[in-house]
């Protein structure tokens, strides 16, 4: 009797696991679709202030934007390089005490520096790693509120490891240099936050 | 005495009159003799695409050169770009040097250009009125019955992922063409396969059954031997030539060349799309048809 107990309990667990893991199979089918992991409430606390100052940014660009030239989806050169050198201008006007560690407090840091160490280990990360020192970045200058120089490469940023950072608006993108991490307005190209040997 | 003076004349005329004239050529290369080897089929769908172009040099102007002549035997409508439309600077001038001049007789002759964003793209070419972006860094547009995705390599952030499989996921066209800038496989010393991207879209396009994926980055032309029955190819080449790059030992390709430049001509007409890769100076150096599934 107490054999056929422990049978029962034992298939129990077995297809509560099965059942758990399935779940999980169907909420994260592609790496690039994952949630950031999250572990303690320190973390997600510094994930939601980092969101914050993000959100404040953001208002903030917008009221800065009322002021620039208007960009339409058939902007010839002229416009383009106007609004950019407007928008540049304004962003650099609206903070002008800007400074590193603004965005990147260092509860946020943490957290992301231990995400990249957690996604580039392993052996088939090392692959990845090269890419990102690849990546001709002569002339860019860490400078807060100033732009990433425009003749240097973009480092591509991993899919995977996008989805394990801190989700941003379409105005914000993160980008790497050498092993250093940027987060920067995707237009203008300023650099609003630079975080030191960000990788492992 | 006259005789002779008669026959050097005669000599001197045919001389004049039947050596033929010097090869027309391009930077030390002769121009082979215009080839083409698609079908020209009625209501296809036809297009160009060259990738890795904006170098602003001779070599580029002479691609678009090239395109011009062989549009004359093959209307092409629009040209897909695989992005680095524009290496180094990107103020007017720089537009001018690396992309309008260039192309100039194309845009002339009402060509749309459609363009991906690369590593050494600035993001608001997407705002750009000649690279028919609409403003955005990943999008969609129908010809025919393929239906083309330029994505953003560069940046695959979870909007973008999630957007390729709620798109492909209602997707009607016949066939799916996929153009963006990092090669998934690639033979290519220099950079090669991207593996962290093929990772996460992959098992999207086996999902929803793309067809073709054109890619650029390698500075090579290649033909990738079908991958789980996609055709992947990398031209990388319309501005910019890494000479003798690939790795003829990878295994995936099946057919590449790395002496010239060159672009690329597409004809889909049914469940056939022909496919032609030529060089800077006018030579076929890869031809053929894929049968969609």
């Amino acid at each position: 009797m107490k054999k056929k107990r422990y049978i029962i309990i034992g298939l129990l667990v077995f297809l509560l696991i099965l059942a758990s893991s399935v779940a999980v199979g169907q909420k994260t089918q592609n790496a690039a679709l994952a949630e950031p992991v999250v572990v303690s409430p320190a973390d997600k606390a510094a994930v939601e202030t980092f969101e914050k100052q993000v959100k404040g940014y953001i208002a903030l660009r917008n009221k800065v934007r009322e002021n620039a030239p208007k960009l339409s989806k058939d902007s010839t050169p002229e416009q383009i390089q106007a609004y950019r050198t407007a928008l540049e201008l304004s962003l650099r006007n609206a903070r002008p005490n800007a400074k590193r560690g603004e965005f990147f407090l260092p509860a946020t840091a943490d957290f992301i520096r231990r995400t990249l160490k957690t996604e580039f280990q392993g052996k088939d990360r090392k692959e990845l790693r090269e890419q990102i020192f690849e990546t001709e970045t002569q002339g860019v200058v860490l400078r807060v509120n100033y732009p990433y120089a425009q003749t240097a490469e973009l480092s591509e940023m991993p899919a995977t490891l996008l989805a394990k950072l801190p989700q941003l608006p379409k105005e914000l993108r993160y980008r790497f240099v050498g092993r250093n991490m940027l987060l920067v307005d995707r237009e203008s190209d300023v650099i609003l936050d630079v975080m030191p040997d960000a990788l492992p | 005495m006259r005789r002779t003076h008669h026959f050097l004349f005669a000599f001197l005329l045919s001389l004049i009159l039947f050596t033929p004239a010097p090869a027309q050529k391009l930077n030390g290369h002769s121009a082979a003799p215009l080839k083409l080897t698609l079908p020209m089929k009625d209501g296809s769908v036809k297009f160009a695409v060259i990738g890795d172009t904006g170098s602003g040099t001779a070599q580029q102007r002479e691609v678009g050169d090239m395109m011009i002549k062989y549009h004359t035997l093959f209307p092409f409508e629009f040209v897909l770009m695989m992005g680095d439309n524009m290496y180094g600077g990107e103020a007017p001038q720089d537009f001018q040097k690396k992309f309008a001049g260039p192309y100039r007789a194309l845009l002339d002759n009402k060509v749309k250009f459609y363009a991906t964003l690369g590593n050494h793209d600035q993001a608001l070419q997407v705002n750009y009125e000649n690279f028919n972006m609409n403003g955005k860094e990943y999008y969609k547009f129908k010809k025919g019955n393929v239906v083309f995705y330029s994505l953003n390599s560069n940046y695959m952030e979870k909007k973008q992922v999630q957007w390729l499989e709620d798109e492909l996921g209602r997707e009607t066209a016949e066939w799916k063409v996929m153009f963006f800038h990092h090669p998934p496989y690639s033979s290519a010393k220099k950079h090669g396969s991207d593996g962290q991207l093929r990772e996460v879209v992959e098992p999207i396009f086996l999902k929803y059954g793309v067809d073709v994926v054109l890619t650029g980055h390698d500075h090579v032309y290649e033909r990738i031997k079908p991958q789980k029955g996609i055709y992947y190819f990398v031209s990388g080449a319309g501005g910019k030539l890494r000479t003798g790059d690939i790795d003829r030992q990878s295994g995936i390709t099946e057919k590449s060349y790395d002496r010239d430049l060159h672009f690329m001509l597409f004809e889909v007409a049914g469940d056939e799309m022909y496919f032609q890769a030529i060089s800077r100076t006018g030579e076929t150096i890869d031809s053929g048809m894929i049968k969609r599934k």
